[in-house]
Parts: structure tokens; C-alpha cells; sequence
């Protein structure tokens, strides 16, 4: 059964001052299985932004509709929109979106404070997460005393926090080095071991390996998908960056 | 032409930085504006001339003090927080390879820029204000007053020349923390929270020592103007302790928030009070000098309203009868015989004729009268070192007036007797007399009889300083003779109810002093002739107080405003900086209305305390203010408690109401503009 299902999604943007109008996104089209972990990839302008904003219900599209566990996103309220995004979505940020005003503890209840648990309940929740992620010593910190790769860690903790049917990744790598990054990345097979859906914007062919499936957008479609299957990082690594450089010679022609 | 290109930067900063540098504008021209009003006003001469102005006159003087005082707390506090924001920028400077003279230089530039600018507009403002409340009090009390506030250019001097000094010592403290702190503690300096203050809880401690120690001074001062200096100890020590409290206390305060985990972990509460604590000193800050701002209003307004609205009290505190006619001398001149001032009264009798004046209700005694700081139950013997004495002895003076038992028995209808060293007391006012005996000088000893009662309207006698006690004799010319001369002084009263209108007293009073002064220089008499009525009396305490009253509404509406900016400082400042965070929230899913709930809790947390401590403050400066209000003349309690009441409300309200409209702004400010929808 399909968790998220992406039909004919379409956003124009229109210029402020001028009537041009940019055609971001012209039709995607896709499906994303419970327990799946996709990435999504593309060169910058190739409307990966967009999507990703429209599937956190954070825009709306000019045409088509999301369905989230069988919800079409646009028939929730606005108002009840952030309560949405809160409890079904968790999200992994480039640049982490810590709060200095809250240390790390605090920072990873946040999700769960708006949403009204109680402090026990929470500090139940908490303890395995931060036992898996190895956060568990940091906890009393505040953000600016830990190094990236840890608040990174933090976030993924505060995504996951609220068991969400979708866990949204944008670059999740894109601040960290190479030590940090794998150790992410491992971990984000490790959650997506236990069964939680993912799905990761990216460009970086390094974190897009570790999916399951790939999806390749250009101009405002979805170009191409590869599975994994069994194949290990290495050998998909190698999968994606001949697709990579198949998409930019064919300029634009299905492959 | 370098320096060109630092003051352009300089500039160019401050631009882009508009929305922080303009409230901060705003709050030094604010501030320079009223310092420059009271510093004005304490050398005004015409408010020196007022009834109790020499009072005015040194209550202001204080009060340039406490203004400076508060100046420079409150713009230290408001240029950290723009240290804060622009740190981040010089270390870009500083990484880019600009060193820390040439960003000193900036900062010099942006100092001037601000100093010149705020300057310029404070001391207009300032007299702007001034000039537009002559007008008005010319035009609200169209009585003769001759309100003239001219431009004093001592006080621009004054106030130019302080204001340079507190902008240079916030320039130090921003090249201090340039110079010491480096380049990468420069650029994230924004991200650090506020640690608490190191020894908190001896700051704290000292706080509520000192605020101690303030409310001690300000119930045990006998006499404001005697104790001058220690008044104004009292209200310097309020406006330290509080900023020390409210400093050390909103961390504690928080710490505890933060430590209840149920309350702390609620939706509404976890954001605000995190966001408090994290820059709790800068709260504390805050809070402190609003509460400062809002008892000075309250102070003002409370006393200057119900000098205005207890006029009719004063006069007829200060009347015993709606006319009066008074004649007064020093001892020594020794003119004032039993037969002068029987043929006063019958020319005043004939001029009553004259005028059909219905006079009904007639008052008429002698007095005489000393001052002195007794000696157990005796005068001085030496009345030059008492006289000294009573200049630094305010609450030790004795006053006594010194009755014939004819009179008493004239006036009150009573048929007492007494022998010849025997004596009545009444206590008018002060300590009770705790002796059987009176000696006067020369051994004479008149013995208490019996304590009085009641006693006839004496008028205008001081009975708030010190202790005041008349006193029955049998006969006043043998009391007379005893007296030290020079430091006695004889009265003569002689009043009376009469229907006439304002403008018939008016005429009677020219004709009354036209005739009995021809009595004086036939006599050659060199006694002080007062010929007054309440009609004519209450345009002058009109004029006085309403001018009183108006200065009070000018310098609270200074404060007010003062007030405002802080506020609105505070919810700009803090909007700006929360505005990431709450960006990061929303996108975590914090809804609107739970940005409004939580805005509202940090309203119900913090909102009411300055409030509170205000009303504290209020509560302790109430003797003090009302021995001020004693040498006005003002007696009644229960006015004075109403009016600071009502100004407490209306303040609350209207305070509601400014931190109402500056949160929608902060909201505004937080939730950012509405997605694209």
C-alpha cells in the first residue's frame, strides 16, 4: 500500500512585477511505498524545492494532488496544516533548525510540546531515540556546544520523535563532511530498517546510493527512477552517476 | 577620504540595520527630551516663584539626577542589545581582513551619527513640549498667569554635554568587547544565550537589601526637606535595587519556570519562557526600568491631581473665614498695643458698613508666637543656638502659640478660669505634651491646669512641622514681656463670613487696606497688614496648583512616552531576534494561534511584575510624598489615597493597552509573511 501518492503535481510561479510566468514543476507523477526510503535528485532549478515544499504541505500546487496515507493534502485546513505537518511529517533540515534557546533535550520535544504529551510521556519517547542515535550524553547541551554531525543527529531525533508516516529529508547532508555524512547516512538505513518511510532530496549522488530507489527530476518531470535491489552502495554509486551524466547528454530525451 | 569610507560604512550599517537603530533613535531623543524638560524647569524662575516652588525647585533638581541616573541604565541597555546585533557584522569585517582600529573607527562614526542625531531631535522635542505646555496652561487657566518657560540654554549645555558622555562611555564598553572578544566569537555571538550573571543570588541579595534599606529611608525621613540628601539616597538606592532585583530575580524566577517540568512543557509556556530565559538579564533590564518609569508617573500624577482637585481643602485649611483681615509684627517693634488693634477694628467695622458685608460669624484673637526646640518643659536659655538648631532640626521644633484666656472664653463660649501661673494646652498637631509645666524665661512657670479639648480656627498655622501646641494664659501681656523679642512675633486676626460676590470682596479689600493702612502711618506702625478673602485667594491657588498639576501631566507624559519605547524597544528588538526561531518552529508545526497563545503567556509572566513592584514602590514613597504635600498645604488622606488609586488604574490600563499593540507587533515581526498560498 502506497503511503504518499504524487498525481500530476503542477506549480507555476508567476514574477512579482511581470506576467512571466515559471513553470516549476509540470507533471510529476509517483508512489511511495510504506517503509520505503527514496531520494530524489536533480541539478539546482529542477524544481526539487518545490516538490519537497509541496509535499510538507508547506505550498500548495497550482494542479494535481498529494495523498498522504490516502488524505489529499488539499483538503486540510489551513489552520489545522501546522498541526498536520507536526504530527504526520517529520523533517531533517540542511541546516539543522535548532533552537539556541532550547537545549537539546528540549529541542527534540519541541514537536511533541506543541503537540500537547505530557512530560512523561516524552522523556519515555526520548530515551530509546536517544540511545540509538547516540545523542544520549549531548542531551543537556545547547546547540552551539555540539559539532554538526550531532546536531544533525538531534533533528533526525526531533523527526522522529512523533512517529511520522513520512520522514521529509532535504540535503540532509549538505553541511556535513564526509565522517559526519556517513554516519547519517548509515543511520538513516538503520531507521529505515525499522520499518519508518523516508524520502531525501539531495544532489549528492553519495547519500542518494544509500536509497532504496532513486528518482531523477529534470525540468519538472520525473525523468527516471533506479532501484537499488540488492545491489551494494558502491555498485549503485556508480548506477547514479552514469544516469547522471546520461541525463545531461541526452538534454532532456527520456533515456 | 579613508575616513569618508568609514563614515560611509558607518552609515550604511545604521541604514541597514533601520529597524533596530530607529527604536533605538527613538529612545535616546526620548530620553534627552525629558532630561532637557526637567533640567529646564529646575531653573525656571517662574516656577520658583510659585507657592511651594523653591520645593518644585529642589524636587526637580533631584529629579536631573534620577533622570541621569536612569539615562544611563537604560541606554546601556538598549546599546548592548545593538552590540549584540552588530557583532556579527564586524566579525565579517574583522574575517574579511579589516582590523579592529578600523571597525573602532566605524563604531566611533556610528556613535556620532547617533549622538548628533538624537541631540538634534531630543532638544527640540524638548523644547517643542515645553513651549506647547506654556500655551496650553496660558490658555487653560486664563487667570494672570505668566507662564513663561523661556529656552534655557544652560540646561541645553547641560544636557548636551551629559549625553555625549553617556554615548562615550557606551562607545568604551562596544571597543572593550570589540578588542577582547575574537573574530569567531564575533560572528556567533548571536546564538549564545545569556548566561546568568555570575553570584546571581549575591545580586540578588544586595538587591533586596538596598531596595531594603531605600523603603526604610523613605518611611523613617521626617522631614523631605531637611533630609534632603537622604531622600534623594532613597530614591537612588530604589532605582539600583530594582534593576539588581528584577536582574538577579527574573532568573531565578525563570530557572524555577523552567525547573517545573509541568508547567514548562506546555505548548504556550515552553517557548516563552525558554525565550526569557534566554536573555534573561536583558528582561530583567527591561522590566526594571519600566517599573522605575511607571512609579515615577504614578508619583507625579497621584500628587500633582489631588493637589489640583483638593484646592477647596487648602483653602479652607488655610481660611478659617472668607474674610480676614491679619496683622502681624516681630516682638521687638513693639507696636502693636491692646488699643491699635481695637481701633483697626472698629475702622474695619465702619468700612463693613459701608459695604453692606452681612458680616456673620466673627473671629477674632492675639496670638503670640515662638519657634524654638524646647528644653524638657522650659524655653531656651539661649535663643540664638535654639534658632540654629530648628534649621536642622525639623521634628524637634516646638511650636506654640500663646492665647489669653479671654479670648478662649470669647470664642469657644465658655467661662474657664485660671490663676495667674496656671495654664490651658491643646495639642495641635505632633508629639503630646508630656510635662505639668511650661517655664518661660526669667523662671517664670506657668503649671497645666487641664488639657483642652477643642480650640477656635486658628489660622495658618504649621502644624506638619513639628509639634504645635496652643497654649491658655491669663494674661497675654505678661506673657509677652518674657519673650525673647527677636524670635517672637505677635498676631492679630480678625475674619468674618460675609455673602458679598468675588467682585464685591474685591473691592471691599481694596478700600479695607486704602483705610486701615492710613491707620498704620498715623501710628507709625510697622506691622505686616494682610487684608484677604477665599474668593480671592482661590484664583491664586488656581493658578498655582493648576500650574502644579500641569506640570505633573507634562513631565508623566514625558515619562510615559519614555515608558512606551522601552516597551516597544523590547517587543521590536526581541521580535527580530525570535524571528528564526520562529520561522524553524512553524516549519516544525507551530500554528498561528499557538504563536499568539505563547505571546500571551510571556505577556502574563513578565506584564505584571513591573506593575507590581511599581505599586510597591508607590506604596512605601506614600508618607514620604505626603509630607511634601504638607508643605503645600494639602491635608486630606483620603483625597491623595483616591487619586493615586485612580492613577494606579488608569495607568494598568493604559499600560495593558501599549503592551497590547507592541505584542501584535512582535507578532507581526514573528510570524513573517504569510506563506504563498
Amino acid at each position: 500500500m502506497s503511503i504518499l501518492e504524487v498525481k500530476g503535481v503542477k506549480k507555476v510561479y508567476t514574477t512579482r512585477f511581470g506576467n512571466n510566468k515559471v513553470e516549476a514543476l509540470k507533471n510529476v507523477n509517483f508512489q511511495v511505498e510504506k517503509g520505503e526510503y527514496v531520494a530524489i535528485m536533480g541539478e539546482s532549478g529542477s524544481g526539487k524545492t518545490t516538490l519537497l515544499n509541496i509535499l510538507a504541505a508547506l505550498d500548495r500546487p497550482t494542479g494535481g494532488s498529494v495523498f498522504l496515507d490516502g488524505r489529499n493534502l488539499s483538503d486540510i485546513r489551513e489552520s489545522d496544516m501546522a498541526a498536520f505537518r507536526r504530527d504526520e511529517l517529520g523533517f531533517v533540515f540542511q541546516d539543522f533548525n535548532l533552537l539556541d534557546t532550547f537545549p537539546v533535550e528540549d529541542n527534540i520535544y519541541l514537536p511533541l510540546v506543541l503537540a500537547g504529551k505530557s512530560y512523561n510521556e516524552m522523556k519515555v519517547r526520548l530515551a530509546p531515540i536517544a540511545e540509538k542515535l547516540g545523542i544520549t550524553s549531548l542531551l543537556k547541551k545547547y546547540p552551539y556546544e555540539i559539532s554538526g554531525g550531532q546536531k544533525q543527529r538531534v533533528a533526525v531525533a526531533r523527526a522522529l520523535i512523533t512517529g511520522p508516516k513520512l520522514i521529509l529529508a532535504d540535503e540532509p547532508t549538505g553541511a556535513l563532511d564526509s565522517k559526519a555524512t556517513d554516519e547519517l547516512l548509515s543511520l538513516f538505513n538503520e531507521v529505515n530498517a525499522t520499518g519508518q518511510t523516508i524520502l531525501m532530496v539531495t544532489h549528492s549522488i553519495k547519500a542518494a546510493s544509500h536509497a532504496g530507489r532513486v528518482l531523477f527530476i529534470k525540468d519538472g518531470e520525473v525523468f527516471h527512477q533506479i532501484y537499488r535491489g540488492q545491489d551494494s552502495f558502491s555498485a549503485q554509486y556508480q548506477k547514479i552517476s552514469d544516469t547522471l551524466t546520461l541525463l545531461q547528454q541526452t538534454g532532456g530525451e527520456r533515456a | 577620504m579613508r575616513i569618508g569610507f568609514y563614515m560611509k560604512l558607518a552609515a550604511n550599517g545604521m541604514k541597514k540595520n533601520g529597524k533596530f537603530y530607529i527604536p533605538y533613535l527613538l529612545t535616546c531623543i526620548c530620553t534627552i527630551a525629558m532630561c532637557y524638560i526637567v533640567s529646564a524647569l529646575s531653573v525656571s524662575p517662574t516656577l520658583a516663584a510659585m507657592r511651594g516652588g523653591e520645593m518644585l525647585i529642589s524636587l526637580l533638581k533631584l529629579g536631573v539626577w534620577v533622570i541621569i541616573i536612569f539615562s544611563v541604565l537604560l541606554l546601556s541597555y538598549t546599546n548592548s542589545f545593538l552590540r549584540k546585533k552588530r557583532t556579527r557584522e564586524f566579525g565579517l569585517y574583522n574575517i574579511l581582513g579589516m582590523d579592529k582600529r578600523n571597525i573602532g573607527l566605524i563604531l566611533f562614526f556610528e556613535t556620532m551619527i547617533m549622538a548628533f542625531l538624537s541631540l538634534f531631535f531630543g532638544l527640540l522635542a524638548g523644547i517643542l513640549l515645553l513651549k506647547l505646555a506654556e500655551l496650553l496652561l496660558v490658555n487653560m487657566l486664563h487667570a494672570d498667569v505668566t507662564y513663561t518657560l523661556i529656552v534655557s540654554w544652560s540646561s541645553i549645555r547641560y544636557t548636551v554635554i551629559l549625553f555625549l558622555l553617556i554615548f562615550l562611555l557606551n562607545l568604551l564598553r562596544n571597543l572593550f568587547r570589540i578588542t577582547v572578544s575574537r573574530p569567531v566569537e564575533l560572528l556567533h555571538s548571536e546564538s549564545f544565550g545569556e548566561k546568568p550573571p555570575r553570584a546571581n543570588f549575591l545580586i540578588g541579595l544586595l538587591g533586596v537589601l538596598i531596595l531594603g534599606g531605600a523603603y526604610y529611608l523613605a518611611v523613617s525621613i521626617e522631614d523631605p526637606i531637611s533630609a534632603t540628601v537622604w531622600f534623594f539616597v532613597a530614591v537612588c538606592m530604589v532605582i539600583i535595587g530594582t534593576y539588581l532585583l528584577f536582574i538577579s530575580g527574573s532568573v531565578v524566577f525563570l530557572k524555577l519556570l523552567q525547573k517545573n517540568k509541568r508547567y514548562y512543557y506546555k505548548p504556550n509556556h515552553f517557548i516563552s519562557v525558554s525565550s526569557m530565559a534566554f536573555r534573561m538579564k536583558r528582561n530583567g533590564a527591561g522590566l526594571a526600568s519600566i517599573c522605575i518609569l511607571a512609579t515615577m508617573v504614578l508619583v507625579m500624577i497621584a500628587s500633582s491631581s489631588c493637589l489640583f482637585f483638593g484646592e477647596e481643602d487648602s483653602l479652607k485649611e488655610r481660611h478659617s473665614r472668607d474674610f480676614s483681615i491679619t496683622v502681624q509684627e516681630r516682638l521687638s517693634y513693639g507696636t502693636m498695643a491692646p488699643e491699635i488693634t481695637a481701633s483697626i477694628a472698629k475702622k474695619a467695622e465702619d468700612v463693613m458698613l459701608l459695604h453692606n458685608a452681612q458680616a456673620s460669624d466673627l473671629l477674632t484673637y492675639s496670638y503670640l508666637n515662638i519657634s524654638c526646640v524646647l528644653d524638657g518643659s522650659a524655653l531656651p536659655s539661649d535663643f540664638e543656638e535654639s534658632y540654629l538648631q530648628t534649621q536642622n532640626n525639623f521634628s524637634g521644633i516646638c511650636q506654640l502659640y500663646f492665647f489669653s484666656l479671654d479670648d478662649y472664653n470669647r470664642m469657644m463660649d465658655t467661662d474657664y478660669t485660671l490663676n495667674t501661673y496656671e495654664m490651658f494646652l491643646y495639642k495641635k498637631g505632633g508629639r503630646n505634651y508630656a510635662y505639668q509645666e511650661l517655664t518661660l524665661p526669667g523662671q517664670t512657670t506657668y503649671h497645666l491646669k487641664a488639657a483642652l479639648k477643642s480650640f477656635f480656627d486658628v489660622e495658618d498655622t504649621n502644624s506638619y512641622i513639628g509639634s504645635t501646641y496652643f497654649i491658655v494664659v491669663p494674661d497675654l501681656e505678661a506673657v509677652r514681656s518674657l519673650l525673647p523679642e527677636d524670635y517672637s512675633t505677635f498676631l492679630w486676626y480678625y475674619g468674618f463670613r460675609t455673602p458679598l460676590s468675588a467682585e464685591e470682596q474685591n473691592t471691599m479689600i481694596h478700600d479695607m487696606e486704602v483705610d486701615l493702612s492710613g491707620i498704620f502711618t498715623e501710628n507709625s506702625l510697622n506691622a505686616m497688614l494682610r487684608v484677604e478673602s477665599v474668593e480671592d485667594d482661590r484664583t491664586d491657588f488656581l493658578a498655582a496648583y493648576g500650574g502644579l498639576f500641569f506640570l505633573g501631566i507634562l513631565l508623566s507624559v514625558a515619562f510615559i512616552l519614555a515608558a512606551v519605547l522601552i516597551i516597544y524597544f523590547k517587543q521590536i528588538s526581541e521580535g527580530y531576534e525570535d524571528k528564526s526561531r520562529f520561522a524553524i518552529m512553524q516549519k516544525v508545526g507551530l500554528t498561528d494561534r499557538e504563536i499568539r497563545r505563547s505571546i500571551n503567556s510571556q505577556l502574563l509572566t513578565v506584564f505584571f511584575l513591573p506593575l507590581l513592584f511599581a505599586g510597591l514602590h508607590l506604596c512605601f514613597a506614600f508618607p514620604l510624598i505626603k509630607k511634601i504635600l504638607l508643605l503645600f498645604g494639602f491635608l486630606n488622606n483620603r483625597l491623595f489615597i483616591l487619586t493615586t488609586l485612580i492613577s494606579f488604574a488608569a495607568f494598568a490600563v493604559f499600560y495593558t493597552v501599549i503592551y497590547r499593540m507592541t505584542s501584535n507587533a512582535y507578532y507581526d515581526i514573528v510570524r513573517g509573511p504569510r506563506e504563498n498560498r
